[in-house]
C-alpha cells in the first residue's frame, strides 16, 4: 500500500496519541506512528522535534531525562493530564470533521 | 493554561540557555544514532547507515532554529543581536551618539523636570497623609461666584450638621524661643481634627486626640512639630515630647513629631509646627470674639471624601446646606455658598500661581522634544539609508521588511533609554530646584524630588513615544528598499533617492515649524512681561523702603502694638535721611491681596446678589504723602482720627469707589457703614493697582490705622530716604526696631520697587522659561537644518564637482546650495506661522491667579496676534538659518572637481 502525506495540523494529535500509549523517546514516537499507521504514514523527519518542542512549551507533554533500551540517556515525552483532555477534544473534533466532509462528498448530484 | 506554561518554558530557554542547547544537540544525536542502529541492524553498513541516517534527518541546524522559534526564543535572540548591533553602531561613531544622546537627553530631562514639578505641586502634593486621592479643598464662594477662606463657626456647622469629615488651617508665622533668641518659624494654626481628617501618623509622641477636637478658646496649648524642624532644634532627641517650648512668649507643650514626609496642607510650603486654632487669642492677642465671628474668613479648608457618596451629591448637599445658612444668617452669610475642588484646582496656595506656568510649560515641553525627535530621526535616517545595500542583500536572502524595520527601531530605542536615564538623572537633579524660581516668600518652599511611580509611569511613556518617532522615519525607509538599485555595484542606493529626501526635508519643515511656534511663544510672554512692569501701579516707589513685621508673634496686646508702630514712626522720622514715614496693615501688590470688607452705604441700594465686599487697607496719617497718591478731594487722616470717645471714625476712598457707589455726586460727607460702625467719607484719592498690575480699576478705600487696626493684621511699615540707595534705609530700619524690641519679627525690609515687582512672579516665570526653551528649540532647528543641508551637499558632491568642471562659479555653487536650505526654511516659517495662528487663542485664554489668595488675570495681556513679534521671530529664524545652511555651502564650493570626478 503506497504511503500517504500527513494532512496539515495532524501531526500534533498523532503524537499525543502515541505518547498516550506510553513514554517515549524523540525516536520511539517515530517508530511507533509509523508502526500504530502500520507503515502507511510517511513523517518528515525534520517536523518531529519542532512539533515535540511546541507540544511541550504548550503544556501538552512533559518531558525527562532517562535511560534508553540500550542504556543510552534519551529525553522521554509522556503525556500531560491537560494533554489526555486535549487529546480526547482534538479526537472528537477530528471525527466530527471526517463525517462532515464524508457527507459533503457522499452528496449526488440533485440532493442539494 | 497553556499560557503559563508557554511563559515557563521561554523562561526556561532564556536563563538556562546553555542547557537548553546541549539538550537539544544531545537528542538529535540519539536519534540519528538510533535510526543508524535500526539501519545497521537491518543489514547497512555502519558508514552507510549514518550518512543515510543524517541525511533522512534532514537539516540540522535549520530544526534547531524551528525547535528554538517553537519556545518564542528566536524573536528573544533577534532582539539581543539588534541591541547589540545597534551598541556597536553607537560605539563606531562616538561624536554623532553623543549629539543625539545628549539632545534626546536634553529634550526627555526638561519635560520629565516639568513633570516632577507638576507632581510635587499639582499632582501628588501633599506628603506623609494617607490616601490623599481622597482630600479635596474646601471653599466658600461669594454671591458673585469668588472663591473666599472660610470662617470658624460656618466650619463648624457645616462639619457638624453634614457630618463631614472636615478640617481647617491658616499658614502663621510663630515666634518660638526666648526674647532675644527667638526664631520665625512657619506653621499652620489648625482645627483639632487636622492630623485626623489628613490621616497623619507621628513619628514621636502623638497627634492631636478627639478631646483636643473642641472649641475652648487658649483651651489646648500643645504643638505638634515636623520632622525637619525636630531634627534640625531638637537633634531628634525623642524626650522632646511632653516639654514645653515658648511660641509667641506662650508656653507650649510638644506633644509629637509628625512623620517625615508630612509637611503641611498646603502645595509647595514646608511649615514646621502645628498649634490649635483655638491657642489664636492667646498667641496672636486676637480678642475672642472673632473666633465666633462669621465674618472672620481666614481659614483654608481640607476635606476627606466619603467613600459612600459620590463628589456630585455632596456638593449639592453643601450647596443646599449653605442656602439654609444664608437664612439663617442673612447678615454674615447672605448668598455665600460653599464649593468642594480637587487641590490642584486650589485658589490659596502656590497651586493657584503655578497652575498656567505649568500647563504652559510642559506643552512648550512636548514641543522642544517633538524637534529632538526630529532631529534624531533625520540623522537616524541618514545614517539608515546609507547602508541600503546591505539591506537589499539581506532581503534577497529571505529577511522581511519588518524583520530590518525592527532593527531600525531598535536603535531608537536603545538611544531613547539610555536618553531616559540620563533625563531621570537631571529631573531629580533639577527637580528641587524650583523653589529657588518661585518668588522669595517667607515660607520655605519645597518641592519632593524623589522617583514615584506616576514620574517613573510618565519617564516610560516619554521614552517610548521618543523611540517611536525617531525611528519612524527610518522603520520608514526599511518598508521601501529598492530591490533593484540597492544590489547595484554602481548604484548610490536610495540614499539619495526621492523618498528619503522628501522624508528629510518634511522632518526639517516640522523642526523649523515648531522652532518658529517657540520663538513666538516666548516673543509674546517676554513681552507681555516688560510690558506688565511699565503699567503705572498709581503709586510711586521710588526712593521708599517697605518693611513688614509679623506683630501677630510678638506677643503684644492691641495697644501695645499700635504704641510700637507710633514709637516706631518717631524714630525714623527722627532721622536727618528720612524724608517722610508711614504704615499701613497691608501693602499693595504684595503676592497676598488686601483684605476686604462688607460694606453698607448710605444712599445706594445694592442689586440683588450684588458683592458688596470691597478691598480695603488700615493706614496711618501721611501713606498718601509717602507713596505719592493724588488726594483729589478732602483730606488725609490725621492724628485726630483716634480711637478715643469724641473721634468720628471717617473713610477716604477711590475714585472708582465713586464713581460706582456715588455716580458724580459729591463723595464727601457721605456715610458709609462697616465693622459695625458707620464712617464719614472725608477723601478722594486717585485709583490705583492694589492686588495686581494687571487689574482694572475697582473700588478700594483707606480707614485710619487708630481706628480699625485689629490684632490679627499685619503691619508694614514705608519710609522714604533722601538717598536713592535703599541700603541705608534698610539698615536704619533694622537699626530702630531692634532699638525698640529685639524680639519683633522682622519678616522683610526692602525696596518697595522690587517688593511689587514680586506680584508679576507668573508673567516672569512664563517670559523666562519660555525664552530658554526658545532658545533651544532654535538651536535644535539650527543643527538639523544644518545636518541636512550638510548631508546632501556629500551626496551631491559629484554634482557639483561636475558643475564646476562645465563652469560653475563659487557663487553658482553657494546659491544653489542655500535656495535649497532657504526653500526649506520659507516652508517651516510658513507653518510655523500658520500654527501660531491656530494655537493663538488658546494662549489668551490662559488665566493665572494673580496672587497666592485668590483673585485672577490672564498670563498673556495682550493679544496672540501681534505682527511685530511674528515679524520678528521669523526673521531672526530665518538669519539663523541662513548661517546654518551657509557653513555648509561654502564646504562645498572647497570640492575640487578632479578629484570628485575621479571617484566613482
Amino acid at each position: 500500500m503506497p504511503q500517504l502525506e500527513l494532512l496539515q495540523g495532524t501531526l500534533d494529535m498523532l503524537i499525543l496519541k502515541a505518547v498516550s500509549l506510553g513514554p517515549l523517546h524523540g525516536y520511539g514516537v517515530l517508530l511507533r506512528i509509523q508502526q500504530i499507521s502500520q507503515e502507511r504514514l510517511k513523517i518528515e523527519q525534520g517536523s518531529l522535534y519542532p512539533a515535540l518542542y511546541r507540544l511541550e512549551a504548550q503544556g501538552w507533554i512533559a518531558s525527562e531525562w532517562g535511560e534508553s533500551e540500550n542504556k543510552r540517556k534519551a529525553k522521554f515525552y509522556r503525556l500531560t493530564a491537560a494533554g489526555k483532555r486535549r487529546l480526547e477534544a482534538e479526537t472528537v473534533k477530528w471525527n466530527e470533521m471526517a463525517g462532515v466532509i464524508a457527507a459533503i462528498l457522499e452528496t449526488a448530484r440533485g440532493e442539494v | 493554561m497553556t499560557w503559563s506554561s508557554r511563559i515557563q518554558a521561554f523562561f526556561r530557554g532564556v536563563f538556562r540557555r546553555e542547557k537548553f542547547e546541549q539538550d537539544m544537540q544531545a537528542e538529535q544525536r540519539f536519534h540519528i544514532e538510533s535510526y543508524a542502529e535500526d539501519l545497521v541492524r537491518q543489514g547497512v553498513s555502519r558508514e552507510q547507515a549514518l550518512r543515510r541516517a543524517r541525511v533522512e534527518f534532514g537539516a540540522v541546524e535549520a530544526q534547531k532554529e524551528d525547535c528554538r522559534a517553537s519556545l518564542g526564543l528566536r524573536l528573544w535572540d533577534e532582539l539581543r543581536a539588534d541591541v547589540r548591533y545597534a551598541l556597536r553602531v553607537m560605539r563606531k561613531s562616538p561624536g554623532f551618539t553623543t549629539v543625539a544622546v545628549l539632545t534626546l537627553a536634553l529634550g526627555i530631562g526638561t519635560s520629565t523636570t516639568v513633570f516632577s514639578w507638576i507632581d510635587g505641586v499639582l499632582l501628588n502634593p501633599l506628603g506623609g497623609v494617607s490616601r490623599p486621592q481622597e482630600l479635596v479643598t474646601f471653599e466658600t464662594v461669594t454671591p458673585n461666584g469668588q472663591f473666599t477662606p472660610t470662617s470658624y463657626p460656618d466650619y463648624r456647622d457645616y462639619r457638624d450638621y453634614l457630618h463631614l469629615n472636615l478640617a481647617m488651617s491658616r499658614p502663621t508665622s510663630f515666634s518660638i524661643g526666648e526674647q532675644e533668641h527667638a526664631e520665625r518659624v512657619w506653621g499652620e494654626l489648625v482645627s483639632g481634627n487636622f492630623f485626623d481628617v489628613l490621616g497623619v501618623a507621628p513619628s514621636v509622641g502623638r497627634v492631636f486626640v478627639p478631646e483636643e477636637f473642641g472649641d475652648k478658646p487658649n483651651g489646648f496649648p500643645i504643638a505638634v512639630i515636623s520632622d525637619r524642624y525636630w531634627r534640625a532644634h531638637f537633634h531628634s532627641d525623642p524626650s522632646i515630647i511632653g516639654k514645653t517650648i515658648v511660641v509667641n512668649r506662650q508656653p507650649i507643650t510638644v506633644v509629637g513629631v509628625a512623620s517625615p514626609g508630612f509637611h503641611g496642607s498646603m502645595a509647595g510650603l514646608a511649615f514646621d509646627v502645628w498649634i490649635p486654632y483655638m491657642m489664636q487669642p492667646a498667641l496672636q492677642g486676637v480678642n475672642e470674639w472673632m473666633l465666633r465671628d462669621r465674618k472672620t474668613r481666614n481659614l483654608l479648608g481640607i476635606l476627606r471624601l466619603p467613600r459612600d457618596v459620590t463628589r456630585e451629591q455632596l456638593q449639592s448637599r453643601i450647596s443646599v446646606f449653605a442656602g439654609m445658612m444664608s437664612k439663617a444668617n442673612p447678615y454674615e452669610d447672605g448668598g455665600m455658598s460653599a464649593a468642594i475642588l480637587p487641590s490642584w484646582k486650589s485658589h490659596f496656595g502656590t497651586q493657584g500661581l503655578l497652575l498656567a506656568p505649568f500647563q504652559l510649560l510642559m506643552a512648550v515641553c512636548c514641543v522642544v522634544l517633538l524637534i529632538v525627535c526630529a532631529n534624531v530621526g533625520n540623522l537616524l535616517l541618514a545614517r539608515f539609508a546609507a547602508r541600503d545595500r546591505e539591506f537589499g542583500m539581506r532581503l534577497t536572502l529571505g529577511a522581511s521588511h519588518a524583520r530590518i524595520a525592527r532593527q531600525a527601531l531598535t536603535e531608537g530605542v536603545v538611544m531613547a533609554t539610555v536618553a531616559t536615564l540620563l533625563g531621570i538623572g537631571m529631573a531629580l537633579l533639577l527637580g528641587g530646584s524650583l523653589p529657588r524660581l518661585l518668588p522669595a516668600r517667607d515660607v520655605p518652599l519645597t518641592v519632593d524630588v524623589s522617583l514615584n511611580s506616576s514620574i517613573l509611569w510618565f519617564s516610560i511613556v516619554v521614552c517610548a513615544a521618543t523611540a517611536i518617532l525617531s525611528g519612524v522615519p527610518s522603520m520608514f525607509q526599511a518598508f521601501h528598499v529598492n530591490l533593484n538599485d540597492a544590489i547595484k555595484e554602481s548604484g548610490r542606493g536610495s540614499a539619495s533617492g526621492t523618498r528619503a529626501r522628501r522624508v528629510r526635508g518634511a522632518l526639517v519643515i516640522s523642526e523649523v515649524a515648531l522652532a518658529l511656534l517657540t520663538l513666538i511663544g516666548a516673543g509674546l510672554f517676554v513681552r507681555s512681561f516688560r510690558r506688565a512692569t511699565q503699567i503705572d501701579p498709581g503709586f510711586s516707589t521710588d526712593h521708599v523702603v517697605l518693611a513688614q513685621f509679623a506683630l501677630t508673634s510678638s506677643g503684644y496686646s492691641l495697644p501695645e502694638r499700635k504704641e510700637f508702630s507710633r514709637r516706631l514712626r518717631q524714630q525714623l522720622e527722627a532721622d536727618p535721611g528720612v524724608v517722610a514715614v508711614s504704615y499701613s496693615d497691608g501693602a499693595p501688590l504684595g503676592v497676598e491681596p488686601s483684605w476686604w470688607e462688607d460694606l453698607k452705604i448710605r444712599g445706594y441700594e445694592p442689586a440683588p446678589g450684588e458683592n458688596m465686599k470691597i478691598y480695603r487697607n488700615v493706614v496711618a496719617p501721611g501713606y498718601f504723602d509717602v507713596l505719592h497718591i493724588p488726594l483729589v478731594e478732602g483730606r488725609d487722616f490725621t492724628e485726630h482720627d483716634s480711637d478715643e470717645k469724641d473721634s468720628a471714625p471717617v473713610m477716604i476712598v477711590s475714585q472708582s469707589f465713586v464713581k460706582r457707589f456715588f455716580g458724580d455726586g459729591a463723595a464727601l460727607g457721605r456715610q458709609v457703614y462697616g465693622w459695625g460702625k458707620w464712617f464719614t467719607v472725608v477723601g478722594v484719592v486717585k485709583d490705583a493697582k492694589y492686588n495686581n498690575l494687571a487689574e482694572s480699576a475697582i473700588p478700594y478705600f483707606y480707614v485710619p490705622f487708630r481706628q480699625v487696626y485689629r490684632a490679627d493684621m499685619n503691619l508694614s511699615f514705608y519710609v522714604k530716604t533722601k538717598a536713592a540707595d535703599p541700603g541705608d534705609g534698610i539698615a536704619l530700619v533694622r537699626r530702630e526696631v531692634r532699638a525698640i524690641d529685639p524680639s519683633i519679627a522682622v519678616i522683610n525690609v526692602l525696596p518697595l520697587g522690587e517688593y511689587i515687582g514680586a506680584s508679576l512672579y507668573p508673567q516672569r516665570l512664563a517670559a523666562m522659561l519660555l525664552s530658554v526653551l526658545g532658545g533651544l528649540a532654535l538651536m535644535l532647528a539650527a543643527v538639523g537644518l544644518y545636518s541636512v543641508i550638510a548631508y546632501s551637499v556629500m551626496q551631491r558632491t559629484r554634482e557639483i564637482g561636475i558643475r564646476m568642471a562645465l563652469g560653475a562659479q563659487v557663487g553658482d555653487i553657494l546659491r544653489l546650495i542655500v535656495r535649497n536650505g532657504m526653500a526649506l526654511t520659507g516652508a517651516g516659517v510658513g507653518c510655523g506661522i500658520a500654527a501660531a495662528l491656530l494655537v493663538a487663542p488658546k494662549l489668551t485664554s490662559i488665566s493665572v491667579a494673580g496672587s497666592a489668595m485668590g483673585g485672577s488675570g490672564t498670563l498673556l495681556r495682550n493679544s496672540a496676534v501681534d505682527p511685530v513679534i511674528y515679524a520678528g521671530a521669523a526673521i531672526f529664524l530665518t538669519l539663523i538659518a541662513a548661517l546654518a545652511t551657509f557653513v555648509p555651502a561654502r564646504r562645498a564650493t572647497k570640492v575640487d572637481p578632479v578629484v570628485t570626478l575621479r571617484y566613482e
